[in-house]
């Protein structure tokens, strides 16, 4: 899914296709980022010091092709005065090392920042990631946090090309790239929980939840586009709104879905070893509570 | 055995009320006023529940997700206020390799240590307060996870708390985390490493009373709340919604996974039931071949000292002296009674893949019968 606001960009993707040789590094195009480094990034962003105006850190992740995956980030100390930059780079270094050992797939991809300005001091970090991400392209992701009023919070992502007829490095062009927010099926539920935890009005949530609770708020929100497409397939029926062919294909693959197997016979057989199981399962407990009880009697 | 006995040992097993009344409020001097209900330097109150942060949470379903065995497991890092734990961050630990124990527990805390270290520097926080450890179908009861809490517990500030995450469930649609402590009674028979059955009953040990529960929150910090809120907006530009009219829905879209009628995690369950079950019973052969054994040992012991005193007594009666009463212990090795900490804790497992499975039942019911009201109308 899209991050942040659309920008009007001319992605440029090189000559992928006729890529002859396999060891010259591509261009990413595109860039995923998982929900993990993007949080990190912001708790970052939360414990800054009162005299840093943005914060920088490195980004992991894994390449495929032209696509760059950031899985996880750390924070990197740095600073920024009028005259100079400088990265803790034994930090990096250090840093590196025990994310890798952890998790030896992901590797050094590019690095953050915060805010969404871009200056002679970005390039400067660039060109210093790019030895580190060589012979690859660093990339390059900028995330406004949206604590600065009129700006809006949203993450974006360049990969620099230099410039000039000297190439120096305090000088590249951050070219943007696509960016877009990808995580596993499985963490789903995870990250809904989340949503559903801030929007809460004290932004807390207990656990655990009831799965019944879940189910139940699936089923009505099932039941409400249920409503909300009677009511526009009742209006195009009546006449009031013109009918929109795309809409009318989708729903026509949605709803033609069948539920035969459940019919007649196959819901009964599902249903007795449904409850089988169920059954089956309370057994074990029982037994597993009786003998629990039985091991604190003495044989005697 | 007497049925009195039994019916009183029933009895004595039965969860007591967890009867921890808080500590009397505690006094301070040199704070303000203002503060002094909530700061504890001495760790005076009582932890009363778990915040959990967004951060942690996600991190902690990626390193379950991505781990190549079951047992992804980290630490937890925060602070603890008025009763509260915050869990402001995590980092996972490394997989033990199976052998070369020593190397790896040895190399598992200098990255512990280099990384506190390095998360003190970007102002993290950094004192440990715990550890997460993940699981499929509920199962997390292990020798492990135990010991390490029993360690923890002893040395951390309030004891620390095991945050168990259960992966299975999270891919069903509803992540899960529960926060744990182990139980004063249990704690004590560990130190003492006896479980032994009489040590048992006096403890009123049984797997449901290996750990506590506590409460557990999920908090995300007022920032992420606006990013969630910003990545939840839907987009302006969706066809879809503009035509078809009513509230535009979220951005992130609709997830049903919960609803999904498909069974296939039934069987691994049973399965795993199975290999429990299995398990239990060779723990309890070995149990009780280990107390056949103590029991014939015992009563050569007692054969051989009756047989002295008779013997004696035959001496006196002719007026001779009496032999030596020698130690019988040193003439006859009774072996020490078996541990029940294994068994004890194979019985949680299969009660909890049992819970597990019948959770998983009893929704598959539901979805069945709301797919049937469904289909029939």
């Amino acid at each position: 899914m899209p991050l942040g606001p659309k920008s009007s960009a001319i992605n440029i993707s090189g000559t992928t296709v006729t890529d002859s040789s396999p060891n010259v590094p591509r261009t990413p195009t595109n860039i995923t980022i998982h929900p993990v480094a993007l949080f990190s990034i912001l708790d970052h962003y939360l414990r800054r010091t009162d005299a840093q105006d943005r914060v920088i850190g490195t980004l992991l992740g894994t390449r495929h092709d032209n696509e760059v995956e950031v899985r996880s980030s750390f924070a990197v100390l740095h600073s920024e005065t009028d005259e100079q930059v400088a990265v803790d780079m034994d930090y990096h270094r250090t840093m590196y090392e025990l994310h890798h050992k952890v998790n030896p797939k992901e590797v050094i991809v590019g690095w953050y920042s915060t805010g969404s300005n871009l200056n002679t001091y970005s390039a400067l970090i660039q060109n210093f990631y790019s030895q580190e991400t060589g012979p690859h392209q660093a990339i390059h992701v900028s995330i406004n946090t949206g604590v600065e009023e009129g700006q809006e919070a949203g993450v974006r992502a360049y990969i620099s090309s230099p410039v000039g007829i000297n190439p120096k490095p305090e000088n590249c062009v951050f070219v943007p790239v696509p960016v877009e927010l990808r995580f596993h099926d499985a963490e789903r539920s995870g990250l809904d929980l989340l949503v559903n935890t801030a929007s809460e009005p004290t932004s807390t949530s207990s656990q655990p939840v009831a799965d019944l609770e879940i189910i139940e708020r699936a089923i009505l929100s099932v039941s409400d586009m249920l409503d909300r497409v009677l009511t526009y397939v009742r209006a195009v029926l009546s006449g009031e709104k013109k009918g929109d062919p795309a809409i009318g294909r989708y729903l026509m693959d949605t709803l033609g879905a069948s539920t035969d197997d459940l019919e007649k016979g196959g819901f009964n057989t599902s249903l007795q070893d449904t409850l089988m199981i169920s059954y089956l399962a309370n057994l074990v407990r029982a037994q597993a509570e009786v003998s629990s009880r039985l091991a604190l009697t003495v044989a005697s | 055995m007497a049925a009195t006995s039994m019916a009183a040992a029933l009895a004595a097993s039965l969860p007591v009320p967890s009867a921890t009344a808080a500590a009397p409020a505690p006094t301070y001097e040199a704070i303000p006023a203002s503060m002094a209900k909530v700061i504890d330097i001495e760790a005076d109150i009582p932890l009363a529940s778990v915040q959990l942060d967004a951060l942690v949470v996600t991190k902690i379903i990626k390193h379950a997700r991505e781990a190549p065995s079951s047992t992804a497991h980290g630490l937890l890092l925060g602070l603890d206020l008025d009763g509260i734990l915050e869990v402001s961050n995590s980092f996972p630990l490394p997989q033990h390799v199976g052998d070369e124990d020593d190397k790896s527990s040895k190399s598992s805390a200098r990255h512990q240590a280099s990384m506190l270290r390095s998360l003190k520097e970007v102002q993290a926080d950094d004192s440990v307060i715990g550890f997460y450890q993940a699981t499929t179908l509920g199962a997390f009861f292990n020798q492990a996870l135990v010991d390490t809490q029993a360690i923890h517990q002893d040395k951390l500030r309030h004891g620390g708390i095991v945050i168990v995450h259960d992966l299975s469930q999270t891919a069903r649609g509803n992540a899960s985390f529960h926060a744990y402590r182990l139980t004063a009674a249990f704690l004590d028979a560990y130190k003492k490493t006896n479980f032994s059955t009489t040590s048992l009953m006096s403890h009123r040990l049984t797997f449901s009373s290996i750990l506590e529960e506590v409460p557990l929150k999920i908090r995300t910090n007022p920032l992420l709340s606006a990013f969630l809120g910003q990545l939840a907006e839907p987009s302006k530009d969706s066809p879809s919604s503009a035509t078809i009219g009513g509230s535009p829905t979220s951005g992130l879209g609709p997830s049903f996974s919960v609803l999904d009628l498909g069974t296939g995690g039934v069987t691994r369950n049973l399965e795993q039931i199975v290999e429990a079950v299995d398990n239990y019973r060779t723990e309890e052969g070995n149990l009780s071949y280990m107390s056949r054994q103590i029991a014939r040992e015992r009563a050569k012991a007692e054969n051989y000292v009756a047989k002295r005193k008779e013997e004696n007594a035959g001496r006196v009666a002719q007026g001779l002296a009496p032999l030596p009463e020698e130690d019988v212990s040193r003439l006859f090795k009774i072996p020490a009674e078996p541990s029940r900490l294994e068994s004890l804790l194979l019985l949680g497992q299969i009660d909890a893949y049992g819970k597990s499975l019948a959770g998983s039942a009893s929704m598959g019911l539901v979805k069945m019968y709301a797919a049937n009201s469904g289909s029939d109308v």
